[in-house]
């Protein structure tokens, strides 16, 4: 298990050294760089598709009231080639989020580390932001 | 008949074989796996600095699964530092795609890179398979190909434009030499959106320079869209050793939506 999270962690830091990794759209077009999120929720959904994984959560704001907000991961080939497997996240899953926020002003943000709450494992959603 | 059924044997064998060495699970995802034909250090690694394979004929084999070790190619193809001398309808059309952020990029609309980009998508490697009358490029990107044709044949007169063009394939000396006519308008040359019209000709030129590197520069000759042809950056592709190519399609594209209002976005800035 140990082995398998050095494996990822460094497939991370020699990705996050080569610079940007999504590859289907522009990612400056959705998304903002300069919009950094990091927040806590329930996976409520999980859609483990090309070109990209998409998985929400409910996120529970000061006040009580509950926000559904949407993730963008690379697509399943990058992930499963940095050990994440389509049963990884699942439905119900307490999770932690580091992302970049959607340029729109939208519940949506681009993924880039994701944590496991109840394991604390770290997995790699996409790479840092930058040009394409 | 006894050929077939004896292959048929050993190939059985060789899954059985690589079942027991590897496991199971890595197997069944084909990310991990011994691949035959790999050069190997003491420890059993690849050998990615050994020496150029052949094929029988002699020239380079250029077989193996590539991929661009940064997003540096797929992003701007002219060398570093310089633009490539585009006439006016080209310079504005860039410009275009530069303010806007990228948004149009094909990619948007689930079609996939071009000519020469879609080599250097650095999420996504693709595979050579070298054969006596064509070399094949598989990309894994949303699950394209090319097809090069080295059997003599010449380049065909007026086709029907096509993304990817009609390529063919010599050899001077080391360096494979593929020429590619007979383009559509539509796809870009990099990310950053440099175009190209119908009337473009690419030259691409490989050098496996070892085991583990393809180096490459690719030649724009399109004089609807540039005053005169030019030359890519230098291009050195790595080897992805051991592993095989995933699916890569374009079955959910949630990101379209937001992405039309990307023009809007972007002028604001």
């Amino acid at each position: 298990m140990r082995r398998r999270l050095a494996i990822v962690v460094m497939c991370v830091a020699s990705l996050a050294a080569s610079g940007r990794a999504l590859a289907h759209h522009s990612f400056a077009a959705e998304f903002d760089e300069n919009k950094p999120l990091k927040m806590t929720g329930t996976v409520t959904k999980v859609e483990w598709t090309n070109p990209h994984i998409w998985f929400f959560m409910d996120v529970k704001n000061p006040d009580g009231s509950v926000v559904n907000w949407g993730f963008e991961m690379a697509s399943p080939s990058q992930l499963l080639r940095q050990g994440w497997k389509n049963n990884s996240m699942k439905i119900g899953d307490q999770v932690t989020v580091e992302a970049k926020g959607a340029r729109d002003g939208s519940n949506h943000a681009n993924a880039q580390n994701v944590t496991l709450n109840a394991t604390g494992q770290r997995l790699f959603g996409g790479p840092p932001p930058g040009q394409q | 008949m006894r050929i077939c059924e004896l292959t048929a044997w050993r190939r059985t064998m060789v899954a059985l074989a690589l079942v027991c060495g590897t496991g199971t699970t890595a197997l069944a995802q084909w990310l991990s796996l011994p691949l035959p034909g790999t050069p190997r250090t003491a420890d059993g690694k690849p050998n990615l600095n050994a020496p150029t394979p052949r094929s029988a004929d002699g020239k380079p084999d250029l077989s193996g699964i590539w991929n661009a070790p940064n997003y540096d190619f797929v992003q701007h193809l002219p060398p570093v530092g310089t633009e490539p001398p585009m006439l006016p309808a080209a310079a504005a059309l860039y410009k275009h795609r530069v303010d806007t952020l990228g948004y149009e990029v094909p990619m948007t609309y689930c079609m996939p890179h071009g000519v020469p980009d879609a080599m250097f998508v650095a999420a996504h490697p693709f595979k050579i398979i070298q054969t006596p009358g064509v070399t094949i490029l598989l990309f894994e990107e949303f699950h394209k190909y090319r097809q090069v044709f080295t059997d003599g044949r010449k380049l065909p007169v007026d086709p029907d434009p096509a993304w990817y063009g009609y390529s063919i394939g010599r050899w001077e000396g080391d360096t494979f030499v593929v020429e590619t006519a007979g383009f559509k308008e539509g796809s870009w040359l990099d990310n950053r959106g440099h175009p190209h019209t119908d009337a473009l000709r690419t030259t691409e030129r490989f050098h496996r320079t070892n085991f583990g590197t393809l180096e490459l520069t690719v030649t724009v000759d399109d004089p609807k869209a540039y005053s005169q042809p030019w030359t890519s950056r230098n291009i050195s592709l790595v080897l992805r050793p051991d592993t095989e190519l995933l699916e890569h399609l374009c079955e959910n594209n949630r990101d379209l939506e937001r992405l039309k209002e990307a023009p809007k976005i972007g002028r604001e800035q």
